[in-house]
């Protein structure tokens, strides 16, 4: 069974883009327009979430609030979480990694990188 | 011709009103200073955020073009071959046909990855959507600074005018520092700081 990324950003390009990438390497992705768009798709998903890919800035609920909300349920404490942001400051990386994620990428972003870094944690899909 | 002292007296109010009305002038000509200046500020952030805008969308723009030309030129080439795949198989000799459909095969390979760039290059719209929303940002607080201007002159702006352009100004989330340009050296320093996060 194919695994499941949720793909988080405002940008509905960013979302087709990352979404695209992902389907054509086999994997299931669903996707979420805020941090509280996402917490709602969490809570509705059937099976299992194997790794999150998320923006920052976002209205309602930033990447860091989705993060921190994530890592405080216990479902979700080892689940990966990749930044996929264009804030590229030493605070925002250090924030980022305060709260939990597992990897930062810095946009634009060449899909063969990410593609890298999702491989890593879940296979080749 | 009158009294010195008399002319004085009568002087000394208009006077005092004068000097009174200069100080208030003065007074308002500082409180006019501070947001003119934070204005002028801005200015040169939005032009400089306008100005990426317009130069990351033409770079864009002409990379996705020159892959549209590749994979239009592909294409044509694609056409050539089947229809001399379909006149040898219509003559009875297929003996090029598995040559030919392999070179096909790797054209459409070529643009297939080249359509995949062109979606790559598509991030811009990302980019540069947080550019403009900066720069409308920036723009809204020079009009904020603008109605203070009008506030401090004779005459104001009143309370419900404001209100109006206060509502009907949208929230903006947006990074102020998004960019097209490489950021392989940041990404590397991130990929780094994270290695280091992972051995502790």
């Amino acid at each position: 069974m194919a695994q499941t990324i949720l793909v988080v950003d405002d940008s509905p390009t960013v979302l087709k883009f990352v979404s695209f990438s992902l389907k054509n390497k086999g994997f299931q992705v669903v996707t979420a327009c805020d941090g509280m768009d996402a917490i709602e798709k969490i809570s509705n998903l059937t099976g299992s979430l194997d790794l999150i890919i998320t923006d920052l800035n976002m209205p309602n609920l930033d990447g860091y609030g989705l993060i921190d909300t994530l890592r405080q349920n216990e479902q979700h404490q080892e689940t990966p979480i990749i930044i996929l942001s264009s804030e590229d400051g030493e605070d925002d990386r250090d924030r980022g990694m305060e709260v939990g994620a597992s990897s930062y990428l810095v946009k634009p972003f060449k899909p063969s990188l990410l593609l890298t870094e999702v491989t890593r944690y879940l296979g080749n899909g | 011709m009158p009294d010195s002292t008399v002319l004085i007296k009568e002087i000394e109010p208009v006077i005092k009103d004068l000097a009174e009305g200069i100080n208030n002038i003065v007074g308002q000509l500082k409180q006019l200073q501070s947001p003119l200046s934070e204005s002028q500020s801005k200015v040169p952030k939005a032009t400089e955020q306008l100005d990426k805008i317009s130069e990351q969308t033409e770079q864009a723009t002409h990379q996705m073009l020159d892959q549209i030309e590749k994979i239009i030129e592909r294409e044509q080439e694609v056409s050539e071959g089947l229809k001399t795949i379909k006149e040898n198989a219509v003559a009875g000799d297929i003996s090029n046909v598995p040559a030919l459909a392999d070179t096909l095969v790797g054209k459409a390979d070529e643009s297939c990855n080249d359509a995949f760039d062109i979606m790559n290059v598509l991030q811009f719209q990302d980019i540069t959507s947080q550019q403009i929303n900066h720069a409308a940002s920036l723009l809204e607080e020079i009009e904020t600074k603008l109605h203070e201007i009008i506030e401090i002159l004779p005459g104001g702006l009143d309370q419900p005018s404001m209100e109006i352009i206060e509502s009907a100004r949208k929230s903006r989330v947006y990074d102020p520092h998004a960019d097209m340009t490489n950021k392989k050296t940041e990404q590397d320093e991130v990929d780094s700081l994270f290695a280091q996060k992972e051995s502790q």
